[in-house]
């Protein structure tokens, strides 16, 4: 009941703040008949939630699909990105840096109560491009544990595209409809503090890691056409990495191939459910990875190239991984 | 025009001057580059060095390997070929530093050919003064 209101009043807001009318005009003061109070941390939550997920240093590919009853959406997010350690020669500390380019979707539909008790429907999009930095220290406990604290910094575009079906409202034209669309931009600059602690071992021919990956996010959010999105935010996000490792008796070009098992968790710790429609999920895979073993620019060391193919699941969600991996 | 042919002749001496050619001391010699430093040479200690140029043949190297609780001395012995490049670098193999024969592929990339571990690599207490941090 509690999320009921809470969509409505997100929809209404996003009705409200609407800037580019399609079918019908809906101005920033007026409020539209039929729906209840706004509330404006909702519509942020879900934009900035949306931005964080797909744009949070270690996650990678996917394709979501949450399905709740009133909630049907599809997400995905890709990246093409790399990132290594790099030798500070009479220091025991080494270097970290990553570049990333990310790209995202989400396609979200939400029937809904009115004020009235009719059915009101929202299908929205919501697409992102992100270009994001990481730079920091990796720091060697002992050979098989190490603590790696890094900043990444992010610039995002966001667009949002939608259709609320369900309301009463007034066209331009001065007839009746039900329908009103919306569109609108966000620019969000994010800077992530993340601190990584790293564990692994090597059983005969096998290896082991485990590691644990905790970002705290600042996001810092500009739109010249939504209000609402003028703002800021702090989000936090844990990560759970398993993977377990061995050789092949293939190879290529004379380098050998390993194939490798994975399980993962992430938990966007302060995320509101009602966001996105999770909080956390879990992915498990298995792939392949060739030692190719390169220096690029004689700078830094490409150790693997890789397929990896996985299922992600969570309460209401289930996805799937399909992709290339380096490092 | 004459700005996109500055561009074009900067970008090929910025891409050229990537992945440069080893300089060898001469024939009979290889070089030896590590990330880690070099604190023994066939026997005898010397100052931390990264940069080495050896005989080729039969050579053996300890390189310590330095971590916040340990040191780890690893002795790699191995048949050096004259006017080759030798790597060490840590790749969280088995051991904690791997030898690799460099070669340089192009002006883009290098590759890192024929890993080779250690004998062994001892753990001792961390000296301190070998890497200052």
């Amino acid at each position: 009941m509690i999320d009921t209101v809470r969509l409505t009043l997100f929809i209404r807001y996003l009705l409200v703040l609407a800037v580019n009318v399609g079918v019908a005009s809906v101005s920033n003061a007026a409020p539209l008949p039929g729906l209840s109070s706004l509330s404006d941390s909702v519509v942020r939550e879900s934009a900035i939630a949306f931005v964080n997920t797909t744009t949070s240093p270690g996650l990678e590919g996917a394709t979501l699909t949450v399905d709740d009853g009133n909630r049907q959406s599809e997400q995905w997010r890709s990246s093409l990105g790399f990132a290594a350690e790099f030798t500070l020669k009479n220091h025991i500390y080494n270097g970290y840096w990553g570049l990333a380019v990310v790209g995202g979707s989400l396609n979200d539909k939400v029937v809904l109560t009115g004020d009235d008790g009719q059915p009101v429907t929202l299908d929205m999009t919501r697409d992102v491009v992100a270009l994001s930095g990481s730079f920091g220290l990796s720091y060697p406990v002992n050979q098989h544990f190490k603590l790696r604290p890094y900043l990444s910094l992010s610039v995002s575009d966001l667009q949002t595209e939608g259709i609320v079906d369900g309301l009463l409202t007034t066209a331009p034209s001065g007839n009746a409809t039900t329908t009103v669309e919306f569109n609108s931009g966000a620019q969000m600059l994010s800077t992530t503090g993340s601190i990584d602690a790293l564990y692994s071992r090597w059983f005969g021919d096998n290896r082991l890691e485990l590691s644990a990956h905790y970002h705290l996010i600042y996001t810092d959010s500009f739109s010249e056409d939504n209000p609402v999105l003028v703002t800021d935010a702090w989000n936090d996000v844990l990560q759970l990495k398993s993977r377990y490792s061995g050789p092949t008796r293939l190879s290529s070009i004379g380098r050998p191939w390993r194939w490798q098992l994975y399980a993962n968790h992430v938990n966007f710790l302060s995320q509101d459910n009602l966001s996105l429609g999770y909080t956390s999920l879990f992915e498990f895979g298995a792939g392949m990875e060739w030692q190719m073993n390169i220096k690029p620019l004689d700078w830094f060391g490409w150790q693997m190239v890789g397929l990896k193919a996985g299922v992600i699941t969570s309460s209401n969600v289930e996805g799937y991984f399909l992709g290339l991996t380096a490092r | 025009m004459n700005l996109r042919f500055i561009i074009f002749i900067c970008s090929g001496i910025f891409l050229y001057a990537c992945v440069q050619p080893p300089v060898f001391k001469g024939d009979g010699f290889a070089l030896v580059r590590s990330n880690y430093p070099i604190v023994k040479v066939n026997g005898k200690a010397v100052e931390p060095l990264y940069k080495l140029d050896i005989e080729a043949g039969e050579n053996t190297l300890v390189i310590v390997y330095n971590t916040y609780q340990y040191d780890y001395d690893c002795t790699f012995s191995w048949s050096a070929v004259t006017n080759t490049v030798y790597e060490v670098t840590d790749q969280e193999n088995k051991y904690p530093l791997t030898l690799y024969r460099w070669v340089r592929t192009n002006s883009l990339w290098a590759s890192r050919l024929d890993p080779l571990d250690p004998l062994e690599c001892v753990r001792k207490p961390r000296r301190g003064n070998v890497a200052a941090e």
